[in-house]
């Protein structure tokens, strides 16, 4: 498959790289080839490439390269990269035990009114997929994973809580995620997980990385308490 | 006992350096220095590596006491810089003996002011980087009566006697006034604001209180996206223009978060987000387009003057017999590993 994509000045730092190969998942795993293959040693002056899903912005130094031969680069990368092969080999697979509703999900019973479920249905849509972690977010290194199932896209709230904890497990748009770190969002919580997650000791500080998978698992308020701060882990690496 | 600093006033000030460069592949905003060219003149009239931890004192008076005598220098934003009582000049470095009282009083325009000690601070860092990050709950802000280590090679200063500057390098100083000239460039979105963005041009904004590392929230003429669904999250840049819902102009800053789903309308050049990094309450922001190529001229000016300035430190250390202060080498290149 040729790998297309455009690409825009974004201020005289960064350069936005955008997949234009027609398929949504071939624009996902070129976006994060690139993002590998300029975060290397030998690209001079790359301060960091932010993959997402279907564009990666580029920042650099302008001091040490610039627009023009940051495109020139892509340029290359752009030849060089397949991106209907897969963006990992050996994706690792992670669990994460949640608590739905209650304290840790206030907003399940608005998600089941909007998209006209009943919170069991909810919970089993969240449950239902094998998720591919598309990109880390904000705060900390959120896994971004395409939402579960539901009839209809998840508004953002209105008025976004000034602090959302670590752990929780929430919705927006056609999207779901997880929280590492305790931040302001405007997303839907819809329970929360016991597992600690950010790491600021490790590197790389969350254990995960694009094209690894996420399940959920549902457990109850006695099996919260006991895996309180444990750290969430691969729980399989998959032979090829 | 190692040396430090014990700090007497903490006021609201942290060790920081030119961020966290590997932060963003991971979802962490670069943060650091606010004002990337105050921060870099005072370590290097300091000798020390431009990336090197320095304190950043925003808005508020900020004093301590080394345990050892200590070259240091402060920059950014204008100060009453004393040491023992008596004045010293900011931007030029200065020599304080063990015990002195050094305090940064009365700022009188601008936000931040940086302060460097040759050998710089022992501070904890993360991926590479002592920047603190207010949203992970790192970093190292000073306390009332706390200590921040020094390295311990700190030299001897260079000249002990009061009231006496041996040094006058004349550094051009950024500009800290009422109204803030801010140079941006066309963001990759701008289309989508149709003819609206002009808007952002025809007359001066107003920097408003709820502004801080993580972003400038401004009042004026708000340009309209045209199209209205919704965007997926994508890399957006420090310096990104937005204009999310509400009646305020959003420009990110360096503890922006690293992805979001708003257009970017502009994009403020480098030199501009270190204006910004100064900018008050209640600062008027005229913005001005500018292509890329000047963006990037201007940076590269900004380069060579802080290059003209290593050059000269170095010069004037080494005649006044001063050879044990070694600059260290400027590599230009903030990214380290």
């Amino acid at each position: 498959m040729s790998a297309s994509a455009r690409i825009q000045e974004t201020g005289e730092a960064a350069l936005r790289v955008t997949g234009t190969t027609g398929d949504r998942e071939s624009d996902w795993r070129l976006v994060h080839m690139i993002a590998r293959a300029v975060s290397v040693p030998g690209v001079p002056g790359v301060h960091s490439a932010i993959p997402t899903y279907e564009s990666v912005l580029i920042e650099f130094d302008p001091m040490i390269t610039s627009a023009a031969a940051m495109t020139a680069i892509v340029s290359v990368v752009l030849s060089e990269v397949d991106p209907s092969q897969p963006l990992t080999e050996n994706p690792r697979e992670f669990i994460v035990p949640v608590l739905y509703g209650g304290e840790g999900g206030p907003d399940l019973a608005d998600v089941a009114r909007t998209t006209g479920l009943d919170e069991e249905a909810v919970i089993e849509a969240h449950l239902a997929p094998t998720y591919v972690i598309r990109c880390l977010g904000a705060p900390g290194g959120s896994p971004m994973l395409d939402g579960p199932a539901l009839p209809v896209p998840v508004p953002r709230l209105k008025s976004p809580r000034t602090h959302v904890p670590q752990g929780a497990v929430s919705l927006a748009g056609r999207q779901a995620t997880i929280t590492p770190a305790p931040a302001p969002g405007g997303w839907s919580l819809i329970g929360r997980t016991p597992y600690t997650v950010l790491d600021l000791a490790a590197e790389p500080l969350v254990p995960y990385a694009p094209g690894d998978v996420l399940r959920f698992r549902r457990i109850d308020e006695a099996e919260f308490d006991a895996l309180r701060g444990m750290r969430l882990e691969a729980t399989k690496e998959e032979a090829k | 006992m190692s040396p430090h600093l014990t700090i007497t006033l903490a006021g609201r000030a942290a060790v920081t350096d030119l961020g966290r460069f590997r932060g963003p592949a991971f979802g962490l905003p670069v943060n650091g220095a606010l004002d990337q060219y105050s921060a870099r003149v005072a370590n290097i009239l300091v000798a020390n590596d431009e990336a090197a931890p320095l304190i950043e004192a925003v808005a508020f008076d900020t004093a301590f006491v080394p345990s050892v005598d200590v070259l240091i220098a402060v920059t950014g934003a204008p100060v009453a810089l004393t040491v023992d009582g008596c004045e010293r000049p900011m931007w030029e470095p200065v020599s304080v003996c063990a015990g002195q009282t050094v305090a940064l009083s009365s700022m009188t325009g601008g936000m931040r002011a940086y302060v460097a000690v040759h050998g710089s601070f022992a501070v904890p860092g993360l991926l590479g980087s002592c920047a603190p990050d207010t949203v992970i709950g790192f970093g190292s802000f000073l306390t009332d009566g706390g200590q921040v280590a020094l390295n311990a090679q700190t030299a001897a200063p260079i000249n002990p006697y009061f009231g006496i500057s041996l040094f006058n390098f004349g550094v051009d100083r950024p500009f800290f006034g009422d109204v803030a000239y801010i140079d941006v460039t066309d963001g990759p979105d701008v289309d989508e604001f149709a003819g609206t963005s002009r808007r952002l041009f025809d007359a001066p904004y107003r920097v408003t209180p709820r502004s801080n590392h993580i972003g400038l929230r401004l009042t004026g003429s708000l340009p309209e996206r045209v199209r209205s669904d919704e965007m997926i999250s994508r890399g957006v840049p420090v310096g990104a223009v937005e204009v999310p819902p509400g009646d305020e102009l959003l420009v990110l800053h360096r503890g922006r978060g690293v992805t979001a789903g708003y257009p970017v309308l502009a994009v403020v050049t480098s030199t501009s987000l270190d204006t910004l990094g100064q900018a008050r309450p209640g600062t008027a922001v005229v913005f001005r387009r500018v292509t890329a190529e000047h963006a990037a001229r201007d940076a590269r000016a900004w380069r060579e003057r802080l290059d003209a300035l290593r050059d000269r430190v170095a010069t004037v250390y080494s005649c006044i017999g001063a050879e044990h202060i070694v600059p260290v080498r400027s590599s230009g290149c903030l990214q380290g590993a």
